[in-house]
């Protein structure tokens, strides 16, 4: 489902990734570990293409870096739900109109918005929040939003950055959790984080990248 | 369906989610078009001024003594299509002689035992047309028939006042498209600010799958809602104003002014929104490129 083969991208202060192989299928669960700075974001970034490779190539399903027009990107970003460690909630909109917001954009019907956006709440466990405002919800309840969010779409694959990185402990292992309920629906996920306690012993793939490169996958 | 409603409800909010923008927006789209609405009206009175003035504008031609009153006639009709003449009246030499006698209450024929007075043809000019009349090419135009003894006419006069009326709708045009473009400038500038204070709804749409098309549509539906407001603001103060002043202009001055209500509302209505379509638009794709 993923793939990228020689991938390569250095950014113009230095930094990025270096001939990057590394496949995903369709119901994996893989996280990416790796010190800051290492260039996981980088990699998440050139998946769902907001950069492009300068060497290489990477493929999502029918989707090649090479050949996709700027315009069909948006189509290849509506199979990806994205998960951020910022979390990337809209202050000015409550938690429902946070979580519609990708229903809106592939146009979905009114009436599945509200029942898939309540399924999706539900699936997170914020149930009775709906109304909440971002600044109103504790961090680990913004990034459940954030997965919400991501969910809603019901999309092939989920990319995670960082999403544990302002969670504590015990939310950060709940996230986890979550996200393998997820996969276990069906959906590819490639969470990015740097902490290796959070992750070892789960039984999923870890895929080891270190100053731009892949070391162990 | 859903999507077109959704991308109108979130235009329509945005305008009050971005109050200080919009009204800043809305603010300049205003003064803009009280601006135009007062040049267009300026511009229609005047040339009302124009048909006035070229309606007196008047070209004589006097014929030589030989001719035959029925030649005279299928001159004038030939004149008549010569381009600027709006229409032409034949004075043969029997209706001269009419006038001699009726302004000098004498018979010519009397007085120097036949008729020396010419038979003529006046020339009405066009009075509705937007360019100069050329009164020139007319006049040489008119020379070149063998008929034709003389030709009077205001030559100066009418130049001048041809001249000056094309200077003034040159102006106009001019500073109405000044106008128009600082327009579009401002309400590019002020949607700048409000994309960029809303740089993080943008990212958000992008990343999850929105195309560039839904990401403008809101800031340009915005956009529309600025310039109708901005319209009808300034319709209610130049037809306010007008309707307050016109009577005052009247009884100083004695001229009454003309103007369209329903035009005068539809230019600023369409211009409104068509500076801020433009002005969002290209504020929006300029950030998205």
């Amino acid at each position: 489902m993923i793939r990228l083969d020689n991938v390569s991208y250095t950014y113009e202060k230095g930094g990025g990734v270096s001939n990057v192989n590394l496949s995903l299928g369709d119901d994996e669960y893989a996280f990416l570990i790796g010190p800051t700075g290492s260039g996981k974001t980088t990699l998440l970034r050139l998946i769902y293409l907001d950069l492009f490779p300068q060497v290489g190539k990477v493929e999502i399903d029918k989707f090649k870096s090479d050949k996709i027009k700027r315009r069909k990107i948006p189509y290849l970003r509506r199979k990806i739900g994205m998960v951020f460690q910022d979390y990337h909630l809209l202050d000015d909109r409550n938690l429902f109109e946070n979580i519609a917001l990708p229903l809106h954009v592939i146009g979905v019907e009114k009436d599945e918005i509200v029942e898939r956006v309540n399924d999706s709440i539900e699936e997170v466990g914020l149930e009775g929040k709906e109304n909440h405002f971002p600044m109103e919800l504790s961090g680990g309840e913004q990034q459940r939003a954030c997965v919400a969010r991501a969910l809603v779409k019901d999309p092939d694959i989920i990319l995670a950055d960082e999403p544990t990185g302002n969670l504590d402990p015990v939310t950060s292992f709940e996230l986890i959790k979550l996200l393998e309920e997820v996969n276990r629906e069906g959906a590819a996920i490639l969470m990015a984080s740097h902490n290796y306690n959070l992750i070892k012993g789960r039984g999923h793939r870890i895929i080891e990248i270190q100053n731009g490169t892949v070391r162990q996958s | 369906m859903d999507k077109m409603i959704f991308l109108f409800s979130e235009g329509l909010k945005n305008l009050w989610r971005h109050k200080l923008t919009a009204f800043s927006a809305i603010f300049s789209t205003f003064l803009t078009l009280s601006v135009t609405g007062s040049l267009i009206i300026a511009t229609e009175n005047t040339s009302k001024v124009i048909e006035y003035l070229r309606d007196k504008y008047k070209i004589e031609v006097f014929f030589k003594q030989n001719i035959s009153d029925d030649r005279v006639v299928a001159l004038a009709k030939e004149f008549n299509s010569i381009r600027g003449i709006r229409s032409t009246t034949v004075i043969t030499k029997s209706d001269a002689e009419k006038i001699f006698k009726s302004q000098f209450g004498e018979n010519i024929l009397d007085m120097v035992g036949y008729n020396p007075l010419p038979a003529s043809c006046v020339l009405n000019i066009v009075k509705n047309q937007p360019d100069a009349v050329k009164i020139r090419p007319i006049i040489d135009r008119l020379r070149t028939y063998p008929e034709v003894d003389e030709v009077n006419y205001q030559g100066r006069l009418i130049n001048r006042i041809e001249s000056y009326y094309q200077k003034f709708v040159k102006g106009m045009t001019g500073l109405l498209i000044l106008v128009l473009l600082i327009s579009v400038l401002i309400i590019s500038n002020t949607v700048r600010l409000t994309i960029f204070a809303k740089e993080e709804l943008i990212k958000a749409l992008q990343l999850i799958g929105a195309t560039r098309a839904f990401v403008k549509a809101p800031f340009v539906i915005e956009g529309v809602f600025h310039g109708l407001i901005g319209a009808i603001l300034a319709s209610i103060l130049l037809i306010g104003g007008l309707s307050l002043g016109e009577g005052i202009l009247q009884s100083v001055t004695g001229l009454k002014l003309q103007y369209d209500t329903l035009f005068l509302i539809s230019v600023l209505c369409g211009t409104g929104i068509l500076i801020s379509l433009v002005g969002s638009s290209r504020a929006i794709s300029k950030y998205l490129k």
